[in-house]
């Protein structure tokens, strides 16, 4: 009996971790996990032009550099139809997101990702967006200080976009119209490492140090695509 | 010959009054406007991180903040513009690219804006495609003039418009086109001390200096590199880069990025 017992729990505790450090059936990957081939940095977002993007044991790792510059660390391939798979480990105090359909400048439909906060909802980055999304039941399934895995699938020119976070279904939107400018129908997947600070406070305050705080990041990793038609 | 006291002064005088008797304003065959920008000096690269403390943050945090914000603040380096120029006075338009290439290759064109979309700057145009056109605008002058993209310090420099620090977000908003989905019409905006507009806001502008890959431009440019400098921010800009010590590069999302140019002092 503790013997079936014991089979029951590892066959649990299997089954929670199957969530993440996989990439599913029928999607690509688009990250090699030594390397940042086919992806680059912008150099025209107002996030900064000289983030800290690296790999470190086969996860890309997010920081400012200099401090209080973020950046983008853009595909370089564009998609229009798709569903993105992606992992994320993020430390609390440091904002960012994942971008889709973004232009070079890092304006974009977002699924934000900052805790505490609004995590796994969709807001416009630079875009007026006319219909946001709230993951109002991401706590339920959210593991703290570890891996969460995010799946997207955005379609349509007049987008409709689904998420789920460890398989669970947080929402699923159709807007109203494209927002994006020049509208655009497709774009880069991006992952966003928040500005905190000015080049002189002669400019202003900056951001609150908590939208990034000092030597915190954001770690990814199993990051796939499957393009659809 | 003996130099008298009076002559020496008046050698000295000689190139201030040649500066000066140049006229500020000058206005070419094609309609382009331009403003002489006097020569000077300025601070490029100077890196002061704001630390912005909130009651959400540790003291041990903002310690540690500090503590980056001073390892990785810079002093900057000076530049001397040590002569004069002429800058145009506006972003190069949809009607004044027409004019000299025959076509537009802008995507806000047309029924694309809400107003006169031929007074809108030119957009969609690589660095290569703004070399032509300034090739096209000599040709046109026949040596009357010598048109070429501004420096990047030149393009600063006349930015600044002689201000020392950067600029405070309520003056970005005055003067500059951003935070907004699509170009506008230039000139629209506050001018800059020496009636310069939208050199922040509305395009991103290509200048002559190829990309170091680093926040601030290097004392000496580079000569070759894989991408351009690009300065000014575009329409869709936030505050945080829509100020002269951004140094951005290409190649942005094409949409947003144009041009203005220098015309030489002879």
């Amino acid at each position: 009996m503790k013997i079936v017992f014991l089979f029951f729990i590892v066959g649990f505790v299997i089954n929670v971790n199957a969530q993440t450090g996989k990439i599913p059936e029928g999607f690509r990957s688009i990250f090699n996990g030594k390397n940042l081939k086919g992806w680059h940095i912008s150099r025209s977002t107002h996030q900064g032009t000289t983030p800290d993007f690296h790999v470190e044991d086969g996860v890309i790792v997010a920081k400012e550099r200099p401090y209080g510059q973020g950046g983008l660390l853009m595909t370089d391939r564009h998609y229009k139809d798709f569903e993105l798979y992606i992992e994320v480990k993020i430390d609390s105090f440091a904002n960012g997101g994942i971008f889709l359909r973004s232009n070079e400048g890092g304006a974009a439909y977002q699924v934000e990702l900052v805790l505490p906060g609004a995590t796994g909802d969709l807001i416009g980055e630079r875009i007026p967006l006319s219909k946001t999304a709230k993951a109002k039941d991401r706590e339920k399934v959210w593991k703290a200080h570890d891996w969460n895995s995010f799946r997207i699938r955005m379609v349509a020119d007049t987008p409709h976009v689904t998420l789920w976070i460890n398989d669970v279904q947080m929402w699923d939107i159709t807007e109203p119209k494209n927002d994006m400018i020049a509208d655009a129908a497709e774009g880069m997947i991006a992952l966003q490492c928040h500005w905190t600070a000015l080049y002189s406070p002669a400019a202003g305050n900056g951001m609150p140090l908590l939208m990034w705080h000092p030597g915190a990041a954001h770690r990814y990793r199993n990051i796939a695509i499957k393009e659809l038609k | 010959m003996t130099l008298r006291p009076y002559k020496i002064l008046l050698l000295c005088l000689l190139p201030a009054s040649i500066l000066y008797s140049q006229n500020t304003t000058f206005t070419n065959n094609i309609g382009m406007k331009f403003v002489l920008v006097r020569p000077g000096s300025m601070i490029v690269g100077r890196f002061q991180p704001t630390v912005f403390k909130t009651s959400q943050s540790s003291d041990s945090i903002y310690k540690l903040a500090l503590e980056m914000a001073k390892r990785d603040a810079s002093p900057g380096f000076k530049v001397n513009i040590a002569y004069p120029f002429y800058m145009s006075q506006f972003e190069v338009t949809q009607e004044q690219w027409e004019k000299v290439m025959g076509a537009n290759p802008s995507y806000f064109k047309g029924d694309k804006v809400k107003d006169d979309a031929s007074q809108h700057p030119v957009e969609n145009v690589a660095w290569n495609d703004a070399q032509k056109f300034i090739k096209k605008l000599n040709e046109l002058e026949k040596g009357k003039a010598v048109y070429r993209l501004p420096t990047e310090f030149e393009w600063e420099y006349a930015a600044r418009a002689g201000a020392e620090d950067d600029i405070s977000w309520s003056e970005i908003f005055k003067s500059a086109v951003i935070a907004t989905t699509t170009t506008n019409m230039v000139g629209k905006k506050k001018p800059n001390a020496w009636g310069l507009y939208d050199m922040l806001g509305n395009v991103w502008e290509w200048v002559q200096d190829p990309y170091n890959e680093k926040i601030f431009a290097d004392p000496v440019p580079l000569k070759k590199g894989k991408e351009h400098v690009l300065k000014g921010a575009s329409f869709y800009g936030d505050v945080k880069n829509a100020t002269y010590m951004t140094h951005a590069a290409g190649p942005a999302s094409k949409y947003d990025v144009g041009f203005r140019i220098v015309m030489e002092v002879k």
